[in-house]
């Protein structure tokens, strides 16, 4: 039993680290209706973003009030780089036949990791992500349970950037006329809503989630790699779908099912099938059976095609 | 020569030129300078530039500038008004002032390079400053040449066999064009010739031949056919036996058959399959596991022709699985699915090492060792000589891969060509209508991943054998972008657009060497600017033209006349059945 | 404007054969929203049914309802005796072909391989036989290619065969969607506003050629706003008010039942000339769809 709280525990981290990017997906899709595939990518930048802030001011300083200013440098870069992606390769593109955004996105999702790969110092393998006090170091054990430190980080990050989404997208002018888009663009222009900066709004607030993300996950894993995007960002998609894609808080629902789920299976599924290994095997093996039984989520609902 | 149609009169003559302009005769100097410049020495280092030093002895880089001087003549030619049915097809004005610039592009470039590795522009020769004058006269003359208006091509028409003989020759200039950019080890050699390249493609582009080509080449399908294969067919002979060339072609021909059958499912069917890498993986491994290798764990070893159609049809079976939720799923959602069965695959191969799950790929090491193909008494590994040319490992499996190419350009064109090609068609348009109007939709979308995995299995099978060892990491989801990429780069739905695509990706960065690190980094850009500014590829099937370009009237009016006018001819298959 | 013109022009009462179409009971709800309510209708050979109703009546829906579209969520639909799968394929396959409120034609192809599309499900060329086509495929498509343009031919498109089918007119357009829907060889056709567009003589010409479909054999329902036209076109009339059945009958019936006026203007004391005369003027100054408004075709990216 404490073996499943503990997984439960390792799940919801996991899982809050995936609806952090996951919110990204969902946002952008509920606006323009495509799947920025290059999202992943984003929160790989925002990962090198904090560090390289790191690096540059504050290289060797293990101190707390660090963080915040490496929040704020993953922050801005994820939101230059997804504003600048939206800008230059998919506004042109909003009445293009469906596959050629998708490609698009494959073509940016492979650019980045190469640009990240050739022109970040010693980015060819992995780096070691800098250390900061109390969010990393030995981990505390409350009861029968291991909590580390970053899993707290990640957590809480989850909750104050949820909260902080709600309020913007309900209580905010800006959040109002994304609600007011995501239902009909044309009458939202009509009403004088600007809709192109509406979906820069939203690449931006997809970004700056994923930006969060990319210093929780250095701070999880103590290092970040070019390639961390890719697996993330399909994931983080898949918890989009699950929770219904286009629905902001689906997509924190989501997450989370996805990390619990995933950690749950690595401990019990039992055989030579179980166990790391096949991990990401069960976490794709979801993500098509939930695309394909359940497209429209756990929240979502389907939309008919009318004749 | 005839023009059956009359074109519209010819006042552009008189518009034009009279006499010979000053224009014209700088022109015709500059050309003349620059074919002179090659016979004379470039350049006092031997070892630069594949030797450039000796006179009256033409380099290579030297001869692609006769080219370019004796392209001009014959525009300019033209442009004197003695061919008048020739000019009223051809733009010379407009090629003419490509020409000048690229040979001036080009001997810029020479000197550059002469400068920065000889070093010092003092190891240049006189020829070069010949050479650079010429350009520098071309310039100036053609700059403010007059364009004079174009005869639409498709309303002139010549005897069948001087169109066919244009054909022939342009395949034999693609098949020497080949030959000797392959042939170019320095890098910088084969980048001064892709310049070339780029600019004579371009003036004539400019100039008009390609539009003229394109409907000749469209009136005589079959014939352009048998001769790209005959080119094909023919580059191993003018290798001479050279391992390295041949190692790159057959890399090329099978990724550019790969994508052939990828193209079946993305360009004919219209669903985007980003998982495809996975079963050329599923044939490759089939291949391994029942091969000769010490680490295969199969112990059944039929005879390769066998393992060809069991490589095919577990592919195939793959694909149906890849395919079934296309019933429920389909546009961003399906690409997502192919995505995740295709890490399914690899992360499954890379798994199955006995440790996790049965043993039977040797997980991340592969199985290596693949011993060569022997067909009957035919084993590829040995070298055979055929009429004096000796033909390599290499060759030989070019030779069974161009078998395999053939096949699927075949099944490809029927296909798109049948009634189930039309249904596909239809799918891309508007599926609900399609369905509504009575079209198998599941049934043809499951086919197309069936049919593509299909011959997908067949190149991996061979690939095994080729490659001689099999690991996961071949089959990584990049591959599949990149095949997607030499589809959208080539041209959705078009055989030549892929030929173009595979050729691209796979020759630029084997003979580039400098940029293999930055290969990734352009193909990524390369998708991108695609995407924005060509979507419908270089080479483009008409159809796929019009779908992305969906507000241009203009275009469909244009391809509608195009269709007619050939639809009007008899077709001489047709005429006889 | 005197009552005269309203007259139908059909000939006079006909004797109908079997039944082909029967619905009974066809509910079709969308969440809370009940689009079609408990619709009988039968339909019989050689019979021409006229379907009306104000806008959102739940027409449409109801042939969706009908070709498998959409699976009704009550009631059911036989068709030659037998109840068809909720599968538009099957729907087709049974003989029974329908054409688009909204134009959904395959733009970038031919108007004679719109028109071989619909041959698709009557032919059976498969993947090997394509491939290696031998004599039997040959003659197979030059049987459908045959066909094909005997249909245009009966439409009067028969000269625009090689034409792109986004560059024809509106009104071709739509009689090229008849066309591709008639190389179903269907027994049944049902038309979902056939005339939404046309000027009175693309009309005319819609109507004569509704009349020589009916006299190949077929069944035809019809959609259609413009009263004169359904009434001097239909053998009987079926009209839809909020997804529920007004009224059933004759033109004439139909014509002169003060609920149809009422539910088409909503003021019961207007006389009847006047409400036909609204309700076509306003269905002229409003074209019912969108790609109305401009002759080529607009792809609804819905
Ligand atoms: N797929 C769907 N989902 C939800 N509601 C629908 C759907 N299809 C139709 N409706 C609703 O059902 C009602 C009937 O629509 P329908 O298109 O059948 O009307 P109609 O009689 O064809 O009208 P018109 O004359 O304007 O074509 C409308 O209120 C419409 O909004
Ligand atoms: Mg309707």
């Amino acid at each position: 039993m404490d073996l499943f709280f503990q997984q439960l525990l390792n799940g919801l981290t996991l899982g809050s680290l995936y609806a952090l990017i996951a919110v990204g997906y969902t946002v952008v899709y509920g606006i323009v209706q495509i799947i920025n595939f290059a999202h992943g990518e984003v929160f790989m930048i925002g990962a090198f973003g904090a560090m390289a802030t790191w690096t540059v001011l504050f290289q060797g300083n293990t101190s707390l009030w660090v963080l915040p200013l490496m929040i704020v440098g993953a922050v801005a870069s994820s939101v230059v780089v997804a504003v600048l992606m939206e800008r230059i390769a998919y506004r042109p593109l909003r009445h293009a036949p469906r596959l050629a955004p998708l490609i698009t996105a494959i073509g940016i999702s492979v650019f980045l990791q190469e640009a990240i790969r050739l022109f970040y110092p010693g980015a060819k393998s992995a780096l070691p992500f800098p250390r900061i006090d109390v969010v990393t170091g030995t981990a505390l054990t409350l009861g029968p349970l291991t909590v580390r430190r970053s899993a707290i980080f990640t957590i809480g990050s989850l909750i104050v950037c949820a909260a902080l989404l709600w309020f913007f997208i309900n209580r905010t002018k800006l959040g109002r006329g994304m609600l007011a888009v995501s239902q009909d663009k044309d009458t939202a222009r009509l009403m004088g809503i600007n809709v192109d900066r509406i979906i820069a709004v939203a690449f931006g607030l997809g970004a700056a989630l994923a930006g969060v993300a990319g210093v929780a996950q250095g701070l999880q894993n103590n290092n970040i790699d070019f390639f961390m995007g890719f697996l993330a960002g399909l994931k983080a998609f898949t918890a989009a779908v699950l929770g219904g894609i286009g629905n902001v808080m689906g997509a924190v629902l989501g997450g989370l099912v996805l990390g619990v789920v995933e950690a749950m299976a690595v401990q019990f599924i039992p055989g030579t099938f179980g166990g790391s290994p096949w991990k990401d095997v069960w976490a794709f093996a979801l993500l098509i059976i939930v695309l394909v039984f359940r497209p429209q989520g756990l929240l979502g609902a389907r939309v008919v095609d009318r004749a | 020569m005839t023009t059956s149609s009359s074109p519209a009169p010819r006042t552009k003559t008189a518009v034009g030129n009279p006499r010979p302009s000053p224009q014209w005769w700088l022109t015709l100097a500059g050309a003349v300078l620059l074919v002179a410049s090659a016979f004379l020495s470039w350049c006092y280092v031997p070892a630069l530039l594949g030797d450039l030093s000796i006179d009256a002895y033409p380099g290579g880089l030297q001869m692609l500038m006769v080219i370019v001087g004796v392209i001009a003549i014959f525009f300019l030619v033209l442009r004197s008004g003695r061919m008048p049915s020739m000019d009223t097809l051809l733009d010379s004005a407009r090629a003419l002032k490509a020409l000048s610039a690229t040979a001036a592009g080009f001997m810029v470039l020479v000197a550059l390079v002469i400068a920065l590795q000889a070093p010092g522009l003092a190891n240049a020769n006189p020829g070069l400053f010949v050479g650079i004058v010429g350009a520098a006269l071309m310039v100036a003359g053609s700059w403010q040449m007059a364009s004079d208006p174009l005869v639409d091509p498709i309303t002139v028409r010549l005897p069948s066999w001087v169109e066919i003989l244009v054909i022939v020759v342009m395949m034999t200039i693609v098949l020497f064009g080949a030959a000797f950019a392959l042939g170019q080890e320095d890098g910088t050699v084969f980048c001064l010739f892709l310049v070339f390249l780029g600019g004579v493609v371009t003036a004539l582009a400019r100039g008009g031949l390609f539009s003229w080509i394109s409907v000749i080449a469209a009136r005589h399908r079959q014939v352009l056919m048998m001769g790209a294969l005959a080119v094909a067919f023919l580059f191993p002979f003018t290798q001479n036996g050279s391992d390295a060339n041949m190692s790159i072609a057959t890399q090329v021909l099978i990724f550019a058959t790969t994508a052939l059958g990828l193209n079946i499912v993305v360009g004919l069917a219209g669903l985007l399959d980003l998982g495809y890498i996975a079963f050329l993986g599923a044939g490759a491994y089939v291949s391994a596991m029942m091969s000769h290798s010490a680490f295969a764990h199969i112990g059944w070893k039929p005879p390769f022709i066998v393992v060809v159609v069991i490589g095919a049809i577990v592919s195939s079976i793959l694909g149906l699985i890849i395919g079934s939720p296309t019933l429920r799923v389909s546009g961003d959602y399906l690409a997502i699915v192919t995505l995740a069965f295709g890490e399914i695959f690899r992360l499954t191969v890379n798994n199955l090492d006995g440790n996790n799950g049965p043993r039977l790929t040797n997980g991340p090491n592969g199985i290596p060792g693949i011993p060569d193909l022997e067909i009957g008494s035919f084993n590829f590994g040995d070298t055979h000589t055929i009429l004096g040319i000796p033909l390599g490992r290499f060759a030989n499996y070019y030779f069974l891969m161009l078998v395999v190419a053939a096949f699927i350009i075949m099944v490809f064109t029927r296909l798109n060509s049948s009634r189930i090609g039309r249904g596909w068609v239809a799918i891309r348009e508007d599926e609900k209508a399609a369905e509504a109007m009575g079209v198998n939709t599941f049934g043809l979308k499951l086919f197309a991943f069936a049919g593509g995995a299909f011959l997908a299995g067949m190149a991996g099978t061979i690939k095994a054998h080729q490659d001689v060892s099999v690991t996961p990491d071949q089959y990584i989801f990049l591959e599949s972008a990149f095949l997607l990429a030499a589809i959208v780069l080539g041209g959705m739905g078009s055989v030549a657009g892929v030929l173009v695509g595979a050729t691209v990706l796979k020759l630029l960065p084997e003979k580039l060497r400098f940029v293999a690190d930055y290969r990734l980094l352009i193909f990524g850009l390369l998708l991108v600017v695609m995407m924005r500014f060509r979507p419908e590829g270089l080479v483009p099937s008409q159809r796929r033209a019009l779908e992305f370009h969906a507000d241009d009237e203009d275009l469909a009016d244009r391809i509608e006349e195009v269709h007619l006018e050939i639809a009007a001819e008899p077709d001489p298959a047709e005429a006889k059945a | 404007m005197s009552t005269q013109t309203l007259q139908p022009t059909a000939p006079a009462p006909r004797t109908f054969g079997a039944p082909v179409l029967e619905a009974s009971g066809v509910v079709m709800r969308f969440g809370g929203l009940t689009a079609v309510n408990d619709v009988n209708l039968t339909v019989r050979e050689g019979e021409i049914m006229g379907l009306i109703g104000p806008n959102g009546a739940g027409k449409t829906t109801f042939f969706n309802c009908l070709t498998g579209m959409y699976k009704p969520t009550e009631g059911e639909v036989k068709f030659l005796g037998t109840v068809l799968p909720p599968k538009p394929r099957s729907v087709v396959k049974a003989g029974m072909a329908r054409t688009f409120q909204n134009i959904r034609l395959f733009g970038n192809m031919t108007a004679l391989e719109n028109v071989m599309v619909g041959r698709y499900c009557r032919t059976n060329a498969m993947a090997l036989t394509s491939i290696i086509r031998g004599p039997k495929y040959r003659r197979e498509e030059a049987e459908s290619r045959r066909i094909a343009q005997e249909w245009l031919d009966f439409v009067g498109l028969g000269h625009t065969s090689e034409h792109l089918a986004r560059n024809l007119p509106y009104g071709d357009q739509r009689r090229l969607e008849i066309a591709r829907a008639l190389a179903t060889d269907p027994r049944l056709i049902l038309l979902d506003e056939p005339t939404a567009g046309m000027n009175p003589k693309e009309t005319e010409q819609a109507k004569d050629l509704i009349f020589r479909i009916r006299d190949k054999g077929l069944a035809v329902v019809v959609i259609e706003h413009d009263m004169r036209f359904i009434f001097s076109l239909c053998d009987r009339v079926h009209c839809l008010v909020r997804g529920e059945t007004l009224i059933e009958g004759s033109p004439q019936e139909v014509q002169s039942d003060h609920r149809v006026i009422e539910a088409y203007i909503g003021q019961p004391d207007e006389d009847e000339e006047e409400m036909v005369a609204e309700a076509h003027a306003q269905d002229e100054a409003a074209p019912s769809t969108p790609a109305a408004t401009d002759g080529r075709m607009k792809e609804d990216r819905a």
